[in-house]
């Protein structure tokens, strides 16, 4: 077949169409809906408001405070997985015994629904009836407000997060660990570089690369955070713990108010979008000192 | 040839009669209809509705598939499916207040339905009010809902706490005429270290919390002497949720959620029936459901002992029009319609119009709903005359002193002149929701109940221009059973 052949076309076409009507065209049409004033119920008739809806967001105090949360629950969430996950992957990778069970057991959580893990959860930090508290009283401290206060919500959150997350970063750690090449670490151990030095001067630059993908995708997938939040507290107490999907879950298909909806779902993007040209910024010239 | 012509003979006959026995016991026949009914998940309401399919399907033939949602995802699947106008379900059952939303893509009920003996059995409360939207029948209630009192009567008749509690509040201890000796009541038994406290409501965002605030705030804010001005001013949809009588209902709710178990604030519905059936709390506020739960010996740790009333009432109500209190010569009591009783309809996009309509005579008929209704965990309370007459039905769950007190408390609640309507307008959810928000910083003391109240006000008046503020209006007015506006 020739490059010029114009056969090429009946074969590109197909798919650039498919790609076209499932992703860019639903994109376009949510983009045209931002600025329509527009309800599904009641029914009200589309109306052009150009950026109106993004200037009501912009001035609304939800959205900024749902932004926070979301930003709060991600950073906090993955900061912590990624130092437990890293940390439980070196031990795995340091061959202890029962490294297989515990590599198996430690990866369920991911396993699970995160629907079926917020119920889980609902249920452990029930002040009356959970166990958690049933146990911490017999340490003085009563029926601690877990998912009635709003700090104690945002924690309890995190704390779900962590527990199921965290296995997928052990798993990708470990698979990074184990493509290290053992000469450099044997060249170090004949320099009598201590566990220490060869963690911080080996292991951590040139885990580097892995530990940036990795971090990003969980923080992209942290922004997203909804069925946990949805389970366990519904946002509340008040707006306290409400995050933005969860946020636009209630606009979109409590209240049916498309527009709205789809500028705030823009705004999100674009929140994602800054974050991580910044992630990508900010680590850029320590990956590009490894290369 | 004669012998196989003789065999086909006999055989087609023997098909042909089998064919009508089949017709006479399916009466009306509806052989390989499949009917689809969108409800909550089970066993509230869904289980009602099997109970319904099951009669259904024995009298007819033919079959009902329940599908079912969770309670905060039926609105959005219901209304996209209704929106988009395709035939997903056959019937939807849903609360009354999205009746607004929803008239639009709902059949009429037949005009055989809307009379006869059963048709008049109905309570008039349902029949002549949540059921009719501008003057037409779009839906039937399948469920009776008023919010009543509960209570423990080994409690209340026990001659030491009774004496204590005169001793303490200068009154005999008594369900309560007001809500002030309501609160008084859950103070006097709030005894933590005995794992027993005072009252228990919902409280949790979702939980269908704000139907309680509302109940509280009924006592003050529905005045018959300007009726259908509690939620907005009839004339005018000003909101009227931040006027006196509403921060004087809030101050008890957020008072009442002080005087519950340790987890109060993230009590839903479902919480407060097993405080009460768990035998934690000496008095509570709720729908039927929490005093059959309560009395059944399965699920309950105080059956035999559950005390009924209606909700408490005020003798001073807030006049919206004069903007100030009206004293009244004695207690009113407060009945509240809180969500009114799950609604069934049948879609205009239906393909099986006739046999949905069907179903839901069937569902509703005075022996399947009774059954439902003194099914624990059915949802189904009482909305019919026969319901709360019928004494001896009760009798499966009840003492006789407690079925008395339930249907009494029921009918009375039900049939008083000052019952409270729920709030049925278009784009409900947008209304209720910032009521949920608002609640909860107040629950919380985030805010104080005025500047909670007057954050509701003001979203509730926006929400008003940016729908219509006279649509809303003849909405709002329909719904509260007035006359249109001139």
């Amino acid at each position: 077949m020739m490059r010029n052949d114009p056969i090429k076309h009946v074969f590109i076409w197909p798919a650039v169409l498919v790609v076209l009507a499932i992703s860019i065209f639903p994109l376009i049409y949510s983009l045209t809906t931002s600025f329509l004033s527009y309800r599904l119920i009641p029914p009200i008739p589309p109306r052009v408001v150009w950026l109106g809806n993004y200037a009501t967001l912009l001035q609304e105090p939800r959205f900024w405070n749902a932004l926070f949360t979301t930003t709060l629950i991600a950073l906090i969430a993955v900061g912590l997985q990624y130092a437990i996950g890293f940390g439980v992957a070196l031990a795995l990778n340091a061959r202890v015994p029962g490294e297989r069970l515990f590599r198996v057991a430690l990866l369920l959580p991911m396993l699970l629904a995160p629907v079926a893990v917020a119920l889980v959860a609902r249920m452990i930090f029930n002040p009356t009836m959970g166990p958690l508290n049933q146990f911490l009283s017999k340490f003085g401290l009563v029926n601690l407000p877990f998912l009635t206060n709003g700090h104690w919500a945002l924690a309890c959150i995190i704390a779900v997060e962590v527990w199921q997350w965290t296995p997928f970063i052990i798993l990708m750690m470990l698979a990074g660990l184990q493509t290290l090449p053992e000469d450099v670490y044997e060249a170090a151990e004949l320099e009598n570089a201590s566990a220490w030095q060869q963690f911080w001067g080996i292991t951590f630059p040139m885990m580097l690369p892995i530990s940036a993908a990795v971090v990003f995708i969980r923080l992209i997938e942290s922004y997203k955070i909804m069925d946990t939040v949805f389970v366990m507290t519904g946002g509340g107490p008040g707006v306290d713990t409400e995050t933005l999907t969860l946020f636009a879950y209630q606009e979109g298909f409590k209240k049916f108010n498309l527009g709205y909806t789809s500028a705030l779902s823009f705004l999100f993007l674009i929140a994602i979008t800054i974050i991580g040209v910044t992630y990508v910024a900010l680590l850029r010239p320590h990956l590009e000192k490894r290369r | 040839m004669l012998r196989r012509t003789f065999l086909m003979l006999t055989t087609s006959l023997a098909m042909a009669c089998a064919a009508s026995q089949a017709n006479a016991v399916c009466s009306p026949d509806y052989t390989g209809v499949t009917l689809t009914v969108a409800s909550q998940t089970g066993p509230y309401i869904a289980s009602a509705l099997k109970l319904g399919a099951d009669e259904w399907a024995k009298k007819t033939c033919g079959k009902v598939n329940v599908v079912e949602f969770p309670w905060s995802e039926l609105y959005p699947k219901i209304a996209t499916s209704l929106t988009a106008s395709d035939a997903t379900f056959d019937l939807v059952s849903f609360a009354p207040a999205w009746l607004p939303d929803f008239v639009p893509y709902l059949s009429e009920m037949p005009k055989e339905m809307q009379s006869g003996k059963d048709w008049d059995d109905i309570e008039p409360a349902y029949r002549e009010r949540l059921m009719v939207w501008e003057g037409k029948i779009y839906s039937q209630s399948m469920d009776g809902d008023v919010h009543t009192y509960t209570y423990r009567t080994d409690l209340f008749s026990d001659p030491k706490e009774k004496d204590a509690f005169k001793a303490k509040y200068g009154y005999d201890l008594a369900p309560p005429k007001t809500w002030k000796q309501y609160l008084d009541i859950a103070e006097f038994f709030q005894r933590p270290d005995k794992g027993l406290w005072g009252t228990a409501e919902a409280f949790r965002r979702g939980g269908q919390q704000f139907w309680f605030f509302f109940s509280h705030a009924a006592a003050y804010t529905n005045n018959p002497n300007y009726p259908g001005a509690m939620f907005f001013d009839p004339e005018t949809m000003d909101a009227q949720i931040n006027n006196p009588g509403w921060v004087k209902g809030l101050e008890e709710y957020i008072r009442a959620s002080k005087l519950g178990p340790p987890n109060a604030l993230n009590f839903s519905f479902g919480e407060v029936n097993a405080a009460v059936a768990g035998g934690q709390v000496a008095e509570s506020i709720g729908w039927g459901d929490t005093g059959v739960i309560a009395a059944d010996p399965k699920q309950s740790k105080i059956s035999g002992k559950v005390g009924s009333a209606m909700l408490p009432g005020s003798d001073e109500i807030w006049n919206a029009k004069t903007k100030k209190w009206d004293k009244f010569p004695s207690v009113l009591p407060g009945p509240f319609m809180a969500f009114g009783g799950w609604q069934i309809a049948v879609p205009k996009a239906g393909k099986n119009q006739k046999a949905a309509w069907d179903f839901v005579k069937t569902l509703t008929s005075p022996e399947v709903s009774g059954q439902a209704a003194i099914t624990g965990g059915s949802g189904v309370n009482p909305y019919r005359k026969s319901h709360t007459a019928n004494l001896q039905l009760w009798s499966k769950i009840f003492s006789p002193e407690e079925a008395k007190q339930y249907l009494g408390a029921q009918s009375d609640s039900i049939n008083a002149k000052n019952v409270a309507l729920d709030m049925r307008l278009p784009g409900y959810f947008s209304y209720t929701e910032v009521v949920e928000i608002e609640l909860g910083k107040a629950l919380a003391g985030q805010t104080t109940p005025q500047a909670a109240l007057d954050a509701m006000a003001k979203e509730w008046n926006r929400l008003t221009d940016e729908f219509g503020r006279a649509k809303q209006l003849a909405a709002y007015r329909a719904a509260m059973g007035l006359p249109p506006k001139n």
